[in-house]
């Protein structure tokens, strides 16, 4: 009779135990907040639909203190995403070779870090225009 | 012992499956010069005050892959890391996370080893060729898209780092997808179709969360966390190949 | 106890046992292998390997070479027959290597590279970076995953050999894990259980180099030939003894002492070169580097480092960084971590450590032993290519051409006899479980192994290091008789079955104080110079009318080893001045010119 007693470890609670993936559970956690606003958005779209009366009523609501909070708390959220996004991007691309040299990790987060920023003056400068 | 011998004091999870219900902590107190590394104070544990300490170790070069353990909580080789750099601090030594514990710092690696084999680790010849033809040829190019894939030592250090892998052990897992993609990548091999059925698998790639730690605690760069997503996206095109040719879509 | 039935047994799944293990599967799929190796296949040392593979490969270059450069090497102990068949086969193996996947380094237009080392007249050593032992082991391993036939029994440590109507037929294990007792029988049993570098102190090895094949052969009557020759590498690690590969030195490194000199030209193997030249300077053997080591250390032309001792300077930084991580990565490496320097803006410190050992298991080409049905290869056996000091290079190739000589001879061997009387085997198994099970389950022993160990280590370093005399060896010997008897007074802390490596470590003691006193005893009889056995007591010359001969180290219950002496196989090499550098050149010259 073998006196083999392999002991197995509990899993509970396994993401506090090490801070790499405590900001992988933040990471995954502000997708929520992604999603969140692009509900919010999404209900903007109905309300659109629904008249100029229902559509007021949401513009309405979305300039209350409550909902510019929320606003703060989903951009800082979604920038944290962005940020920690790009940060994995490089373990999820094949090799870029570029003039025979495989491209840095680095340098892919950098330039996708450079992409969202871009975009995002881009497209504030657009709103920006059309609201002048 | 002069008197100027700086004494670190190590904490070893201690487990023996013959009298112990569960594993619990002890400190020894250990004299150590800048010089030794951990597993040299394991060792020194073992020598001097309790034989039956118990954990693997050879090359003590980090080549072997002997010996992984938790130290401080983070995986990694006990020959490369050194006391100095803990002390005054206690330092804690535990078995690799995610495994079964066998004895002291000793896991169960067996369900490691039949995920290797598994993975078909060897060429299946593209193109057969005898020994008379003499060797492949293979253009640095050709070369550079499998070489970094080679260097895993089979430490499993990123299976103790996966949380993935912890939550379901049957989930093939870093090492053995890099090593799986290091032969699908090798211009002389032709298997990547038979290696597939693996990767989409209920116990392949799609466990994998990308949380990354793995590629963060190799020692030797071989970045697995690169292999298994690369595999998700052959998978995924793989499977909707399939819908478009009636022959099955696996390249 | 569980008893498994095998066609061939191969003990140790290093490079050597998996290419064998693969030889037996191609001969004949239908013959059952059992792998017993006492860690999982891929921590074997041939993993620590890192120069690379010698064989032929350039079209300047040629058998005969190679065939002259290590029978030369070897200070003409070499069985020169067996020299031959290696060279030819070399090139074939490690091309078969490359076509089961081993990433050998490449050159630009695709083909496999060679590298120059150390006492090779033209670069032929094949090489995967910096890690070649490590990526050919890998390979193996991986490819012997292919064969259905091949049973292994990984972390399963073997302890007896068996033998019936006077032929091997199995052996006995002891499952890691467990504690627990099997037997494996098998018609034919392959020993390949690496060197014994273990008993010195500074050494390159791993913590499993503990001689434990040598000693099961040995204790079965098996002669332990050329046990004298240990070979020391110049360039280890002080202190740890980890190895910095020769290829430092065949990609351009240099030596040099505490002056800055390039001390080798003044031990035979100048003039000063500005580029590496194969066979000059720090291309010349390792035995004659570790030498120039002791004399510098004696001149006091060595640094005296405040925690490390006696050193010298191996120098890269010419080579500049992008080149070493090209081709020494490892290297690179195990610089910045072990020592914290960087190899691109300091010198490194080392000294000659352990590495190897030319003896071991007695056999003839087709790898056999004289007690029938046992074979061995590798580093634990002497087949009689390395004679009295290897050539870098030449022991990765060797496992390879042999591995597969063994195999497929065992697999003939399997096959030409019906299977034994397993009651009769069973009862030594047995026997053999009785008396290790008493080793641990004995109480009121008073001595540690790690002090027995220690005693041991050091006492071999101070008799059987690179300069010996009679003195310090008949010191040596003595001790190992001390030893031998203070063994029987162990204690093992861990009484338990699981995972007991308290009481396998004891085994692997008792074995490796078998190994010793074969190295001391056959070292003290040999009142000579040759390759890596050199004396300083009045016999510093080689003596060819006395002992071109092998040393031959019997077992003998309770006592000393018996040294008895054979024949050297000569064919077309006469054993001349063994000289490097431009007396080197000369000599080949006059060679080539009687020749023509």
């Amino acid at each position: 009779m073998s006196k083999r007693r392999p002991y197995v470890r509990s899993m509970d609670g396994w993401w506090k135990k090490n801070p790499f993936y405590v900001e992988y559970m933040i990471h995954e956690s502000t997708a929520l907040f992604v999603a969140a606003y692009a509900f919010t958005l999404l209900v903007g779209l109905v309300r659109l639909g629904q008249g100029e009366a229902a559509w007021n009523g949401w513009l309405e609501a979305m300039k209350s203190p409550l909902s510019l909070i929320f606003h703060v708390v989903f951009l800082l959220a979604i920038m944290y995403h962005t940020y920690t996004w790009f940060k994995i991007m490089p373990i999820t691309l094949p090799p870029i070779i570029v003039g025979g040299k495989k491209v840095s990790p680095g340098a892919i987060t950098g330039s996708g870090l450079l992409a969202a920023v871009v975009a995002s003056v881009f497209m504030l400068g657009l709103v920006w225009r059309i609201a002048q | 012992m002069p008197d100027s011998q700086k004494i670190i004091e190590i904490e070893v999870l201690r487990y023996n499956p013959e009298s112990d219900k569960e594993p619990h902590l002890e400190v020894y107190k250990v004299p150590f010069s800048d010089d030794m590394s951990v597993l040299q104070g394991a060792q020194y544990i073992k020598d001097h005050f309790d034989g039956s300490l118990t954990f693997r170790w050879s090359c003590r070069m980090a080549i072997c892959g002997s010996c992984g353990m938790m130290i401080n909580g983070i995986p990694k080789l006990s020959c490369e890391t050194f006391l100095r750099d803990y002390y005054p601090n206690r330092i804690r030594i535990e078995a690799m996370a995610n495994f079964p514990i066998e004895k002291d710092l000793v896991v169960d690696l067996s369900g490691f080893i039949e995920k290797l084999e598994s993975i078909q680790p060897y060429i299946i010849p593209r193109e057969p060729r005898s020994l008379d033809q003499g060797e492949y040829i293979q253009s640095p190019e050709q070369f550079n898209a499998y070489i970094q894939f080679t260097s895993c030592i089979n430490c499993t250090l990123c299976y103790a780092a996966c949380p993935q892998f912890g939550l379901n052990p049957d989930f093939i897992g870093p090492a053995a997808i890099a090593l799986l993609h290091r032969y699908n990548m090798d211009s002389r091999d032709g298997a990547a179709a038979e290696r597939m059925e693996l990767v989409a698998a209920e116990e392949g790639v799609f466990n994998c969360s990308a949380v990354g730690y793995c590629s963060e605690v190799c020692p030797k760069h071989v970045d697995p966390a690169n292999a298994v997503n690369i595999n998700k996206t052959n998978a995924a095109k793989d499977y909707f190949l399939r819908f478009l040719s009636p022959k099955g879509g696996s390249k | 106890m569980e008893i498994f039935k095998a066609d061939v047994v191969i003990v140790g799944g290093g490079g050597a046992g998996l290419r064998a293990a693969i030889a037996v599967a191609e001969t004949d799929p239908s013959l059952k292998i059992a792998l017993v190796s006492k860690v999982y296949p891929m921590r074997s040392h041939t993993v620590a390997a890192e120069g690379g593979a010698a064989g032929v490969k350039k079209p300047t270059d040629s058998y005969e070479y190679h065939f002259h450069d290590t029978v030369g090497g070897g200070d003409w102990l070499c069985e020169q027959d067996v020299v031959e068949y290696f060279v030819r086969q070399a090139p074939i193996e490690l091309t078969q290597l490359e076509h089961w996947g081993c990433p050998w380094s490449r050159t630009a237009d695709g083909h496999v590279n060679v590298r120059a080392f150390g006492g090779m007249k033209i670069e032929r050593t094949w090489f995967a970076a910096d890690k070649s032992g490590f990526h050919i082991l890998h390979t193996l391993f991986q490819t012997s995953m292919k064969y259905p036939s091949i049973k292994r029994f990984d972390e399963h440590f073997c302890v007896d050999l068996l033998e019936d109507e006077g032929r091997c037929q199995g052996v006995v294990v002891i499952e890691m894990g467990t504690g627990e007792f099997s037997m494996i029988e098998a018609r034919s049993v392959i020993i390949a259980t690496g060197g014994a570098g273990r008993v010195f102190r500074e050494s390159t090895l791993g913590g499993i180099v503990t001689g434990d094949g040598m000693a099961l052969a040995y204790r079965h009557g098996v002669a332990l030939r050329d046990m004298e020759f240990v070979q020391y590498h110049p360039t280890c690690m002080p202190v740890t003894g980890l190895l910095f590969t020769e290829a430092c030195r065949g990609e351009g490194g240099i030596l040099v002492n505490k002056d800055g000199y390039r001390y080798l030209q003044d031990y035979g193997l100048g003039p000063l070169q500005d580029k590496p030249k194969n066979k000059y300077m720090e291309l010349g053997p390792r035995d004659r580097l570790s030498q120039a080591f002791f004399f510098e250390q004696q001149k006091g032309r060595t640094i005296e480092h405040p925690t490390l001792g006696s050193v010298v300077h191996l120098d890269l930084r010419h080579l500049g960084e992008a080149y070493l991580r090209e081709r020494l990565p490892l290297i690179y490496e195990m610089a910045e971590t072990f020592m914290g320097l960087d190899p691109a803006k300091d010198p490194i410190p080392i000294r000659p450590g352990v590495h190897y050992t030319m003896g071991g298991i007695k056999v003839d080409g087709n790898c056999a032993a004289s007690l029938k049905g046992l074979y061995a290869i590798g580093e634990c056996a002497s087949v009689g290519i390395h004679g009295a000091n290897r050539l870098g290079s030449n022991s990765l190739t060797e496992l390879l051409v042999f591995g597969k000589v063994a195999g497929v001879d065992a697999a003939r061997n399997a096959k030409s006899l019906t299977p034994g009387k397993s009651a009769s085997l069973l009862k030594q198994a047995e026997a053999t479980e009785q008396r290790l099970l008493a080793l641990k389950t004995k109480t009121g022993g008073t001595e540690r192994i790690s002090v027995i160990r220690k005693e041991m280590a050091q006492s071999m370093e101070d008799g059987c290091g690179i300069y010996r005399m009679e003195n310090t060896m008949q010191a040596t010997c003595d001790k190992l008789s001390e030893l031998r008897q203070r063994f029987k007074n162990i204690s093992i802390d861990d009484k338990s079955s699981v995972w007991n490596t308290d009481w396998l470590t004891a085994i692997e003691l008792d074995y490796q104080l078998d190994v010793a006193q074969s190295m001391a005893h056959s070292a003290i009889k040999r009142k000579e110079s040759r390759g890596a056995h050199q004396r300083l007591d009045g016999f510093e010359l080689r003596d060819d009318v006395n002992y071109l001969k092998h040393s031959e180290a019997y077992y003998v219950a309770g006592d000393v080893p018996r040294i008895a002496y054979g024949d050297v196989k000569i064919t077309t090499s006469q054993p001349a001045a063994r000289v490097y550098g431009a007396a080197g050149e000369k000599a080949d010259q006059e060679r080539k010119g009687s020749h023509a």
